[in-house]
């Protein structure tokens, strides 16, 4: 049966073209410069898995979200919803006795099915870290100073890291018997920054007043280093005095590196509660609306898939990331070539193509045996600055605007190798 | 600094939003009043006004176009938005109700096979019945919902009411409440981070003018 395809594409999908695609590779590329940088090597977990490997450790919104499928022997697959989880399972069955800690990171695609609303896509690119096997505020400061380095390296010139810890709701919550309905009703009015949604669930239960006022407290408890004196004095018991105590070391460590700037302490973040165990950040830049980068430390997670490690970590979205620097004067990306070369080549310049190309130029050849007029005004148009028309079988007439050169190939051989950079001066 | 956009929806919200605004020295009188003006800069330079229909204002909100908005708790609960919910703002009450023809008001509901209801609000009505392990056919409507009943289109309809004159105008009764509202601020999530300072004082303000105006000032 013969159907008219009608162009459609499905909805949370995108193409990438000309200079977005080159900007989204020059954005990874830097990215994986930073973390090869601080010594963390590459994972390439499988698009797909079974889907219990990965439904067993996501959120339950998550799991809603993952795209499923059925294999030819019945099984659930399901395309990666998140990287941290198939890192995790890499970790816990194949790595876990190497040398800890292991630093790795990885950059790839992944799939949810979400509902099309602010920042969102289905198909979309996260590159992320994971530091296994280390517990200490030392570790959690290394992985946000990557953070925050990385998107110094993607030339963003404003953005804030919100750290908050997951211990300390976890605390207010632990100290009170509450069931989990009454605990998922403070939880949201806490999430929504709503007074009176968290004041008239805070009524409805028996909280000691402690308890009671660092509960309604949470939601402003963001900023300088002053919140964490507000909330060492409001924290009702010892739980909640440790999640204070390791934000304190791990803001420390970030002021000795200088970057304490880009921070903003926040223990108003209530999302991912049965997933972080220890810090908790997310990044934003203005005039995004979504943070850009999400993480913290998930103690619990590996010992899904093999011994329990302690594992701290983050994901960044690219596509966010991009968004987030379009408004800003950003570095030229540029994909048009350097030169374009005349059909039919003489033998001898052959090895002088390739090497050129070898050196980082980028030549474009005509297979279309135009001639001089219509190459002139095919390289413009592609952005060239130079065309290379061949003159007899020695010979090159480097073409660039107005200016004509002949050179002979050993000359323009000479030119190229002194040329400072690809593209430079011939 | 850049001001901060607050998204303003349109209707019966709008009034008393502007009044709130004036009590804090703010002027958004030129909006609405016959006026077709939808952006409007402030005098003072501190706020932009976007004005919106209700249902739009958490789309601005969400994507960060506006920092801040004003709407009620019955479009945020229906459509969810992703944003923060600081303050209420003590005008705009109004209940979501089930209601039904007189007729039938005294009908269990449990019993009844096929129960068509109309509504603004598909999402909150979906959810009221599914919590009952109720099947119903919603039929969505996006406006004059009482002639729903009348015309036979369904049997009983989902819809805000503030003192339920309409509903008695055409023969309907409140069955049950699903749901209480009143006007919210709301705020962008990464804006309400980045621009703390600035977006926490204005919080404090109207704060403080919704409690002025709670106790015995000028009510909008």
């Amino acid at each position: 049966m013969v159907t008219v395809w009608d162009g459609r594409l499905p909805h949370g999908v995108a193409d990438i073209f000309g200079v977005d695609a080159a900007r989204h590779i020059a954005l990874r590329r830097a990215l994986r410069d930073v973390f090869t940088s601080w010594a963390y090597q590459e994972v390439i977990p499988p698009t797909f898995e079974y889907a219990d490997t990965q439904a067993a450790e996501l959120s339950p919104q998550l799991r809603e979200e993952m795209y499923r499928f059925v294999d030819r022997d019945g099984r659930a697959l399901a395309l990666r919803a998140d990287l941290t989880v198939a890192t995790a399972r890499i970790v816990g069955t194949r790595l876990y006795d190497q040398p800890l800690p292991l630093r790795l990171f990885y950059v790839g695609h992944v799939f949810r099915h979400e509902e099309p609303r602010a920042g969102r896509r289905r198909e979309f690119t996260q590159a992320g870290i994971e530091l296994v096997g280390a517990g200490s505020a030392e570790a959690d400061a290394e992985v946000l100073a990557i953070a925050m380095t990385a998107l110094q390296r993607a030339q963003l010139p404003r953005f804030q890291l919100n750290v908050g810890h997951s211990g300390w709701f976890r605390a207010l919550l632990a100290s009170v018997a509450i069931g989990d309905a009454a605990g998922e009703r403070l939880r949201i009015a806490v999430d929504r920054k709503s007074s009176a949604a968290l004041a008239e669930a805070a009524d409805s239960l028996p909280l000691s007043e402690p308890v009671r006022a660092a509960l309604l407290a949470t939601p402003g408890l963001s900023g300088g280093p002053e919140v964490l004196q507000r909330a060492a004095s409001l924290a009702p018991n010892a739980e909640a005095q440790e999640a204070i105590a390791r934000l304190e070391q791990v803001y420390a460590r970030l002021t000795h590196r200088g970057l304490a700037d880009y921070v903003a302490l926040d223990l108003g973040e209530v999302r991912g509660m049965q997933y972080y165990t220890g810090i908790r950040f997310e990044a934003f830049a203005p005039g995004l609306g979504v943070p850009l980068c999400t993480g913290g430390r998930y103690d619990g997670l590996l010992a899904h898939f093999g011994p329990s490690l302690p594992a701290v970590g983050f994901a960044l979205e690219l596509e966010r990331l991009l968004l987030a620097l379009s408004p800003y004067d950003l570095p030229s990306v540029t994909n048009a070539p350097h030169v374009v070369a005349a059909a039919g080549a003489p033998r001898a310049a052959w090895s002088l193509l390739q090497a050129a190309r070898g050196r980082g130029w980028r030549i474009e050849e005509d297979v279309l045996g135009r001639d001089r007029q219509a190459l002139l005004a095919h390289a413009r148009g592609r952005g060239a600055q130079t065309v290379w028309w061949w003159d007899g079988e020695d010979a090159v007439q480097v073409i660039a605007g107005v200016a004509v050169r002949r050179l002979t190939l050993a000359e323009l051989a000479r030119e190229l190798e002194r040329a400072p950079e690809p593209g430079g001066s011939v | 600094m850049a001001s901060l956009t607050l998204a303003l929806p349109k209707g019966r919200l709008l009034g008393p939003a502007v009044s709130l605004l004036k009590h804090l020295g703010y002027d958004a009188s030129a909006l609405g009043n016959g006026s077709r003006k939808l952006i409007l800069d402030d005098a003072t330079g501190a706020l932009r006004y976007v004005l919106a229909k209700p249902d739009d204002v958490p789309v601005y909100v969400e994507y960060g176009v506006a920092d801040l908005g004003i709407v009620g708790q019955d479009v945020l609960r229906e459509r969810e938005p992703d944003v923060y919910e600081p303050l209420t703002l003590g005008f705009g009450r109004c209940r979501l109700v089930l209601a039904a023809p007189r007729a039938r008001s005294q009908v269990n509901l449990r019993l009844e096979p096929v129960l068509r209801i109309a509504t603004k609000y598909p999402r909150l009505t979906s959810a009221y019945f599914q919590q009952r392990g109720m099947a119903v056919e919603i039929i969505r409507l996006s406006g004059s919902v009482e002639l729903a009943p009348a015309t036979g289109l369904a049997n009983l309809l989902v819809d805000v009411v503030d003192t339920g004159r309409t509903l008695r105008e055409n023969g309907l009764v409140e069955v049950e409440t699903l749901l209480r509202s009143e006007a919210t601020l709301i705020a962008n999530r990464a804006a309400f981070k980045l621009r703390m300072t600035e977006i926490g004082l204005l919080v404090r303000d109207m704060e403080r003018a919704t409690r002025e105006r709670a106790d015995g000032g000028p009510r909008g």
